[in-house]
């Protein structure tokens, strides 16, 4: 499918974000620069001693499963210089995100509903009734407003050129939210002057996007929304998510056991009874959601949710079966998505892919390994990912292995040297790889929150940025024009 | 025929449950082989009944029992004429036309693709159960007529199974049974849907009942199963693969789907201490004048 430019490239340098060459900095950072140059080490030494004293007094955290089955909490790693966007490369990537959103949403409705989309032969059915998160539950039921992704954190990545694309769609239950603001919160702390003389977009206001959005969706009209936020508990990596989000929007938090659905109406158990539920921001995915529908075993969901939800009767946001849009295997055809359902041609370009149902492919990445990235397709967080550059013969072939065995379930992209920019790093300003997770808000409209979590490979030349794989993460500042 | 059926679902726990939430695709379908005269379905509790219809077509009816219990009991009773109509009389598509008869079908109707993609431990891919198996497998000749082929197949499956009540698990592994040699209605309907499938034949699975004066299962009456595949010009023709026949006016359909989990006839979730009840089912069907 993709081949152009592939043989014998020579390696490539990244963009750097910050620099313009070894010696200036990109115009938008000159004021930053100047102001590290004028001050130096000792005072930036002395901001990250204060960001990290600032991050442990907030208790911010995140959870890290490694071997062993109990995951370990660490606090958030910050880097304290921000990553900063200017006015104009965001009018870019806020188009082309809800360009995305709008055109993947539609695309929902039309799997569970007509599928004019296979019939008309754009999108091979094999994809969709081989893809693990094709709810045929769900086929049928339109959500409120025909809206499926309220929620959607989509990462983008920027190539050697500085062209700004597409790496992967996030609709299930995206996290880092909490992380963006968070990072707002103690950049404004350690570098308050710099935010009015740069004219900094605001990103805090999120939760209260949120909210309205889940209110505009209450099947009681927007002034009587009870609204749960669903975690599957203390033990999931987002916990902490779970309770800011809650708490910043002042709705309840709760577990599928505090719930019942009683003759299709979802309530909350509460001291005083039971408390009709409107809305529900659900961060468990498909699988745990509905013992009755789905996975049987699950003790995480609340049995008989569907059943209400299909009756009308409560909100659930995303909606089930988001997931078939963000496979990775579907991928590949949101360009051609974008052009079917709205007629545009696509504003953020992909990562160019290669799907490895497709022999030709299949062959021309085996052969490449070491310059590949393999993903699975239903996973994410950087679980079940083999990057070419740091792999070893017995990992290639062990992925060798998995491909042929279901190649359905893997896609492979040639490595991007995702673009860098300065970090603070032990006493030394070093270059690291990053990427950006805007999060986009569809209610009554798409609204882009401009910002978004900038995650960072915090070790040296490394390209995998997930904070569960040792990222970090820096504040991200979106200019007003 | 006219028949009327009963089918009782008793479950016991040895602790109380609650929180009971149970859907049942009990209620035979209407369509041009069978209409239902009346059907209708009690609790014990009572409970208030809802119903939608699933992706497969199906009618479900669902509801939950909120206090403590330790007993649920579903009952229904329905009276259900079919039709007698020779299997043969269509008309038929000429053999070198039917693979892209076929092939229109599924493009038409996108959900189609289920019935010939689908793979689980009920319907495996045929050339894994094969090897796992070592059975030879039959090949289809493309020049022969879909319908023939698929009556060979018919003929094919109780060669390698023989019926032995209780001697696999309800959605147990159809490797399992194969290698034994032996299985229930529910192994015969898989096997013969595995391989319809791998010659790329539409084929879904449906549980129903059929006339106790045929059933092999005799007085132990349950609810039965068997294959529909799609047949080019007639659309579904059923294939009994418990009995070599293909299916006729003793045959009430109830739910179809991609295997036996899709037409489980109940389905539940409860909290409690308990484990799952084993259910004591008992089904009559009469037949009536």
């Amino acid at each position: 499918m993709y081949n152009a430019g592939m043989q014998g490239s020579k390696p490539r340098t990244p963009y750097h974000e910050f620099y313009a060459d070894d010696f200036t900095p990109r115009d938008h950072y000159r004021l930053l620069w100047n102001h590290i140059k004028a001050t130096g080490n000792s005072a930036l030494e002395a901001k990250a001693h204060e960001s990290q004293l600032a991050l442990q007094a907030e208790g911010v955290t995140f959870t890290v499963y490694g071997e062993s089955e109990e995951g370990i909490e660490r606090i958030w790693p910050f880097d304290l210089i921000p990553r900063i966007i200017t006015a104009a490369e965001w009018v870019k990537i806020e188009s082309g995100l809800k360009q995305r959103v709008r055109a993947l949403n539609l695309f929902l409705g039309d799997l569970y509903g007509e599928q004019r989309i296979i019939k008309d032969g754009v999108i091979p059915p094999e994809l969709i009734y081989q893809g693990r998160d094709f709810r045929r539950e769900i086929v049928g039921i339109v959500p409120p407003g025909g809206i499926y992704t309220h929620v959607s954190g989509i990462d983008i990545i920027r190539d050697e050129k500085g062209e700004f694309l597409i790496l992967e769609d996030n609709l299930r239950t995206p996290s880092g939210v909490s992380y963006m603001i968070e990072n707002r919160v103690i950049e404004r702390r350690i570098l308050p002057e710099f935010f009015s003389k740069y004219r900094v977009r605001r990103v805090e206001h999120y939760p209260s996007l949120l909210l309205a959005a889940l209110r505009s969706l209450s099947p009681r009209g927007k002034d009587t929304a009870e609204i749960v936020l669903l975690t599957p508990g203390i033990y999931n990596s987002a916990y902490f998510e779970h309770t800011f989000l809650a708490k910043e929007m002042g709705v309840e938090l709760a577990e599928g056991r505090d719930m019942v659905v009683v003759n299709d109406v979802v309530y909350l158990k509460t001291t005083t009874g039971l408390q009709r539920v409107d809305v529900i921001y659900r961060r468990i995915d498909d699988d745990f959601l509905d013992p009755l529908v789905f996975r049987s075993d699950s003790s995480l969901g609340i049995a008989g949710v569907i059943n209400a939800w299909r009756a009308g009767n409560v909100a659930i946001v995303n909606a089930p079966g988001s997931g078939i849009a963000d496979d990775k295997a579907v991928y590949p055809y949101v360009p051609d998505i974008i052009r079917y359902y709205l007629g545009q041609e696509p504003i953020l370009q992909n990562v160019p892919t290669f799907q490895m149902t497709n022999a030709a492919d299949r062959e021309y990445v085996f052969d490449n390994m070491e310059r590949m990235v393999i993903k699975a397709v239903s996973e994410s967080g950087g679980y079940g990912m083999l990057m070419g550059p740091s792999s070893t013969p017995a990992s290639r072939k062990e992925f060798m292995g998995l491909v042929q065995e279901n190649p359905r379930n893997y896609i492979a992209q040639p490595v991007v040297y995702l673009s860098r920019h300065v970090c603070y790093m032990d006493g030394e300003l070093e270059a690291r790889h990053l990427d950006l997770r805007p999060y986009v808000i569809y209610g009554e409209d798409i609204e882009v929150v401009p910002g978004g979590l900038t995650r960072v490979a915090l070790r040296k030349g490394s390209l995998v940025v997930n904070s569960s794989q040792g990222g970090g993460s820096k504040d991200t500042w979106v200019l007003a024009e | 025929m006219r028949y009327l059926i009963e089918h009782e679902t008793i479950l016991d726990y040895p602790q109380t449950v609650r929180e009971h939430h149970i859907e049942l695709r009990l209620a035979p379908r209407s369509d041009r082989h069978q209409q239902v005269l009346s059907c209708s379905i009690e609790t014990e509790p009572a409970a208030e009944l809802a119903t939608y219809t699933d992706y497969f077509g199906n009618r479900v009816d669902y509801f939950c029992v909120i206090p403590p219990h330790t007993r649920l009991i579903t009952r229904l009773r329905s009276d259900v004429e079919t039709v007698k109509e020779n299997p043969f009389s269509f008309e038929a598509v000429q053999p070198g036309e039917e693979q892209e008869w076929l092939h229109k079908a599924i493009r038409n109707a996108p959900p189609m693709n289920d019935f010939v993609l689908h793979r689980s431990l009920l319907t495996p891919t045929a050339m894994k159960l094969a090897e796992a198996t070592s059975h030879a497998f039959p090949r289809r000749e493309k020049e022969r007529p879909v319908l023939e082929s698929l009556q060979e197949l018919l003929a094919w499956v109780p060669t390698v199974m023989e019926y032995r009540s209780g001697s696999t698990e309800v959605h147990g592994s159809l490797t399992t049974a194969v290698a034994q040699g032996g299985g229930v209605c529910q192994d015969f309907a898989h096997l013969f849907i595995t391989v319809a499938r791998s010659w790329e034949i539409p084929a879904r699975y449906v549980m129903g009942y059929l006339d106790p004066g045929i059933s092999q299962a005799g007085d132990t009456l349950t609810t039965h199963a068997w294959a529909e595949a799609l047949v080019p010009g007639a659309g579904w023709i059923g294939f009994d693969a418990t009995h070599n026949l293909l299916t006729n006016d003793h045959y009430v359909a109830v739910a179809v789907g991609r295997d036996s989990y899709d037409a489980a006839p109940q389905r539940g979730s409860f909290k409690g201490e308990a484990s799952g009840a084993q259910p004591a089912v008992s089904v009559t069907m009469q037949e009536q004048q």
